[in-house]
């Protein structure tokens, strides 16, 4: 198979990563306001937000997962 | 060897004895407290003969190691681990590294229950302390996501965190993390898949387990069998995605840098092979604990509205 359109696959493959840094930066920003508005809570805000940091950050991953799959599976 | 000139070892001893005299400078200033009143003055003439003699170290180590490196001829990442033949059986490499992960783990469990445990008393101090905090505040974490006391559970989610870590802190000697492999991590959220299903059933029966499926309508029991099919594959993914992400941008910084790969990798590698899996395993039994409440969970409960569902995708 042509190699570019494998590429462009891949490269489609990786636009999860915009949803996933629109979501990580909505829920900081979120963190960011009720870290001000309650900051005696600063320790389980913490904790809430890494936890969905990490659930958000995931959509990208398999995205990324998807990408290398398919370089790595077609391209060889 | 290659590219060696009387220049580059005149350079590289030239670079080195300014790095070493440097440093012999600011040791010879000393530091004074806080509230002295050249403090900030003392304090940025040592940062400054440091910092020149770091960076001239790191030079002369650059160019030192370079005489002896090879070209890099680009990056070698594969999403399969490499096979090994060892008595002329074809291993997955994965599988040798994470025995010796639970070979280290296990001599240090031995340890400690030959040295330490004997030597538990009521007045815990040191690595007892150490131990408890780490077992009650997993106890804790399981009886709060799951609703229930269970010992088996702790136990199994404990050894796994520590194997995990194990395994991902190899990394640091330049060896393939096992979970940076589809299967290590399959395996494990296959674990998880029959750990759900068995306390789902044993909960509620085999009947009462199906019924849940078709709740609160009989019409989306398809949409739900499959969200919990997702679920082992969602969490093997994350995971190994997370590893070979890690391991990748390590090896991009690594044949970037090339023989200057000094000092910088270890900044970056506390971030990509500490940090950040430390974060994912949290992640992994969050999530498993979470599911496995999930299927135990009374279907009359309050906390009925507060599932998470949106976890699942």
């Amino acid at each position: 198979m042509e190699t570019g359109l494998i590429a462009i696959g891949a490269g489609i493959a990786v636009l999860t990563g915009l949803g996933a840094g629109i979501g990580m930066g909505i829920a900081t920003g979120k963190a960011a306001e009720a870290t001000a508005r309650q900051p005696e809570v600063t320790g389980k805000i913490n904790s809430v937000l890494i936890l969905g940091l990490a659930l958000t950050e995931s959509t990208a991953i398999y995205g990324f997962v998807t990408a290398l799959m398919i370089m790595f599976t077609m391209g060889a | 060897m290659h590219d060696v000139s009387v220049w580059r070892i005149a350079v590289i001893v030239l670079l080195a004895a300014l790095g070493v005299f440097m440093f012999i400078k600011m040791s010879k200033i000393k530091p004074v407290e806080k509230e002295d009143e050249h403090y900030q003055e003392i304090k940025g003439k040592r940062g400054k003969f440091r910092n020149i003699g770091m960076i001239a170290l790191w030079i002369a180590s650059g160019l030192f190691f370079g005489m002896f490196m090879e070209k890099s001829e680009g990056l070698h990442v594969s999403i399969n681990a490499e096979r090994v033949n060892l008595f002329g059986i074809d291993f997955n490499s994965s599988i040798l590294i994470s025995l010796c992960a639970s070979l280290l783990v296990i001599v240090a469990a031995v340890l400690i229950r030959i040295f330490v445990i004997p030597k538990f008393s009521d007045q815990p101090k040191g690595l007892q302390n150490v131990l408890e905090i780490l077992v009650e505040t997993l106890d804790g974490y399981v009886k709060e996501k799951t609703g229930m006391v269970n010992e088996n559970l702790t136990a199994y989610f404990l050894s796994l965190g520590i194997l995990l870590v194990a395994s991902a802190l190899l990394e640091l000697f330049s060896l393939r993390p096992p979970i940076a492999d589809l299967t290590v991590t399959a395996s494990m959220a296959l674990v998880t898949f029959v750990l759900i299903n068995f306390y789902g059933i044993r909960k509620k029966g085999v009947g009462g387990r199906l019924k849940q499926l078709a709740q609160p309508m009989a019409i989306v029991a398809p949409f739900k069998f499959l969200s919990d099919i997702a679920v082992p594959i969602s969490l093997a993914c994350r995971l190994f995605g997370n590893m070979l992400g890690g391991m990748i941008v390590m090896h991009l910084l690594y044949m970037a840098l090339g023989a200057f790969g000094v000092g910088i990798p270890a900044v970056a590698g506390l971030f990509f092979n500490a940090f950040h899996p430390g974060i994912q395993i949290y992640i992994f039994i969050t999530l498993s604990l979470t599911f496995i409440g999930e299927a135990v969970e009374d279907p009359e409960g309050e906390h009925h509205d507060a599932q998470p569902h949106g976890q699942k995708a």
